[in-house]
């Protein structure tokens, strides 16, 4: 008997490992692997024959400050239009995620469906769509300019406002959905006693709805700011030669300058800085869990 | 009649769409060697590969060619198959020749198979390919059409003898401006620096296609390419960058913006603007009055090719007159055979008549072309040009 229950105690301590093994064997393969192929190409010198260099491991940290210090300005600017698009995200998706949460009643589901509809058709194409009708001789352009409101460069497409627009627009879902699902979760009852307490709506707002939102908040933030930070996309086919975000950069310097060295070193540089900004965003709001 | 128009229009569309150089599908690809890293993607050539025994194989029963999109007429294969007695195995997988020479560098270099026995770089990428020994040699036996090559493409810099390199289609690199947004005729270079224009310029990211007519403006010529005279284009460009002058560097996909008028003048390939004037006859295409340069697009045989004599075979068939022209016909491309009149009038007569498509000896001698650059010379061109188009 006494030899059973081990057996079964052993068995249960082996499952958990065996059940998460899958999941670990593929990190390896697609995360960890890769990742440290492109650490130590990053810290790697070229040799040889121009295009077929050989990348020699040799600590080379100078990869790092040549990156940084060329592309100084590209990498500020990508910050500089991801935080500009993630705000703006969080101004339009929370009235939104608030409507469907709160006052949508039997629509939700169609509203939610709505939301979610232009997400079908791929980002390539919903990205061009704007060039269309953010064109020079476009609706767009001829209304805003007849009120005064075009930017500087008397259009629209190809400014860095095309660009930051089109970062919102194609990444907004993705601060919809998880703020619906927070707002979705607060018990109307709180709402009920706030009012009972005297409270106005707006205080109801600041001091029960808001402090609840918050995991929606920061989760919607951090979905749109990682991915826009790194998007070359719409800097490609909605700005100009003045709004080169790093992930343009990257991408150039990967397939057509081919300095990998110093391409894997941007790499980097933007994922550790993207990885300090969230670990300060996140101490900021103070949220433990992320939804 | 009317419904061959008509069809001829359908491609002439179809191609505007997806234009061979374009830019879209590169895109994608970009994106996923962005996430995995060059090191990934060479472990994946060498993986792939490793199954093929490689250079010994042969097999004279099929031809594998690789081509760029909408590069080819509708029909051709199944002539040349009827022809030949081959079975052809035609993918238009060929998108872009830097993408191209990233994926295949690994299994080439190991003589490994790459799925192709015959493949169409452009000249440039020809020659580095040629330059790294990674060529078969075409053999005179095998392509006696050879002789109906255009005077000028017998011989060249890169390729001494043309014995690896065979012209397939070329192309003149010169500016296209959309008469409706400009108002006015555009001759010259200087042209794209008129104030007028701010903003409504785009030039080719490309540093040859973009810089050479720049160089030409400037008194300086591409075909003698020093440093200080590709720099002072360089430096040209970034003070007009500065200036919020140019609004992109652009690929292929210069095209559309120009179409719609949200650019007035683009730097631009003529075969381009030939498809895109069926739909909007406002766009000129003109040689800058210090001239322009040209495209070649080169077939090659790749020294793990399993059919080195169908490869030869095909190329024969090309350079037949009747069989090209029905190519240049569809492509709407500047032919490497010379005197193609009679047979493109023999199916359209608009094509013969095209000077884009036909050009005129006199505009041929204002296309100057880049001579074998070395690796080195590539690359320090390359980098200081990426520098100004943004990374």
């Amino acid at each position: 008997m006494a030899g059973v229950a081990t057996s079964t105690r052993q068995r249960s301590r082996i499952a958990p490992y065996l059940m998460i093994l899958p999941a670990l064997v593929y990190l390896a393969i697609f995360f960890v692997w890769p990742l440290v192929a492109l650490a130590r190409t990053s810290l790697s010198t070229m040799s040889g024959s121009v295009f077929l260099p050989t990348l020699t491991f040799a600590w080379d940290f100078g990869n790092y400050a040549e990156a940084f210090t060329t592309y100084r300005e590209q990498i500020l600017r990508s910050f500089g239009y991801a935080a500009t698009a993630t705000v703006l995200c969080l101004l339009l998706a929370f009235p939104l995620a608030y409507v469907i949460a709160f006052k949508a009643g039997r629509f939700k589901n169609l509203i939610l469906g709505l939301v979610i509809l232009p997400f079908f058709v791929t980002f390539l194409i919903r990205t061009i769509a704007w060039k269309i009708i953010l064109s020079d001789d476009g609706w767009v352009v001829s209304a805003l300019g007849a009120v005064g409101l075009l930017p500087s460069e008397g259009r629209l497409l190809s400014t860095s406002w095309a660009v930051i627009g089109g970062l919102t627009y194609n990444w907004i879902i993705f601060m919809i959905l998880p703020l619906y699902v927070s707002l979705e979760k607060i018990d109307p009852r709180l709402l009920e006693a706030s009012r009972d307490l005297y409270s106005s709506n707006a205080r109801s707002f600041t001091k029960v709805i808001l402090p609840l939102a918050m995991p929606g908040v920061l989760a919607g933030s951090l979905l749109v700011f990682i991915p826009a930070v790194g998007d070359f996309i719409n800097a490609d086919y909605l700005g100009s030669a003045q709004t080169t975000m790093i992930g343009n950069v990257i991408q150039k310097q990967f397939l057509v300058v081919k300095d990998y060295p110093v391409a894997s070193a941007l790499s980097f540089v933007l994922m550790s800085l993207i990885l300090a900004g969230v670990l300060l965003y996140t101490r900021a709001l103070g949220t433990e869990d992320l939804v | 009649m009317p419904n061959e128009i008509d069809r001829q229009l359908i491609a002439r569309l179809a191609a505007n769409r997806t234009s061979r150089r374009r830019f879209i599908g590169g895109s994608a690809a970009a994106a996923a060697a962005l996430v995995l890293g060059p090191s990934f993607l060479a472990a994946c050539g060498s993986d792939s590969s490793s199954q093929d025994a490689g250079g010994g194989e042969t097999d004279e029963s099929t031809l594998r060619v690789s081509n760029w999109p909408l590069y080819m007429a509708d029909g051709f294969i199944a002539a040349f198959q009827a022809a030949t007695g081959l079975t052809v195995d035609y993918k238009e997988d060929f998108n872009d020749n830097e993408q191209w020479f990233a994926k295949v560098k690994e299994p080439l270099s190991r003589k490994h198979d790459i799925g192709a026995d015959l493949v169409i770089p452009t000249e440039f990428m020809g020659a580095r390919l040629r330059e790294l020994g990674w060529l078969n040699e075409i053999s005179d036996a095998g392509v006696p059409n050879r002789k109906n090559l255009r005077p000028d493409l017998i011989d060249s810099p890169v390729d001494p003898g043309r014995k690896y390199l065979a012209p397939y289609m070329s192309g003149m690199v010169g500016i296209a401006y959309n008469k409706a947004a400009t108002g006015r005729e555009i001759r010259s270079i200087d042209d794209l620096w008129d104030p007028e224009f701010r903003g409504r310029v785009s030039l080719f990211s490309d540093a040859q296609d973009g810089l050479g007519m720049i160089m030409l403006s400037q008194g300086n010529n591409p075909e003698d390419p020093k440093m200080p005279a590709v720099q002072q284009a360089i430096d040209l460009v970034a003070e007009q960058k500065e200036k919020g002058q140019i609004r992109r560097f652009t690929g292929n996909d210069y095209a559309d913006d120009l179409a719609a008028g949200n650019i007035a003048i683009a730097q631009a390939y003529s075969g381009d603007i030939v498809q895109l004037q069926a739909d909007n006859p406002d766009l000129e295409f003109v040689v800058p009055e210090a001239g322009g340069t040209s495209f070649l697009d080169t077939m090659v045989i790749p020294y793990t090719t399993r059919n080195q004599k169908g490869a030869e075979a095909w190329i024969n068939y090309i350079y037949d007159r009747p069989n090209y022209a029905k190519l240049v016909v569809y492509t709407q491309f500047v032919p490497v055979l010379s005197d193609m009149t009679d047979e493109l009038a023999k199916l359209d007569p608009e094509v013969a008549n095209n000077p884009l498509i036909n050009p005129s000896q006199e505009t041929l001698d204002n296309i100057y072309t880049w001579p074998a650059l070395t690796d080195e010379q590539t690359q320090e061109i390359n980098t200081a040009y990426a520098a100004v188009t943004g990374g």
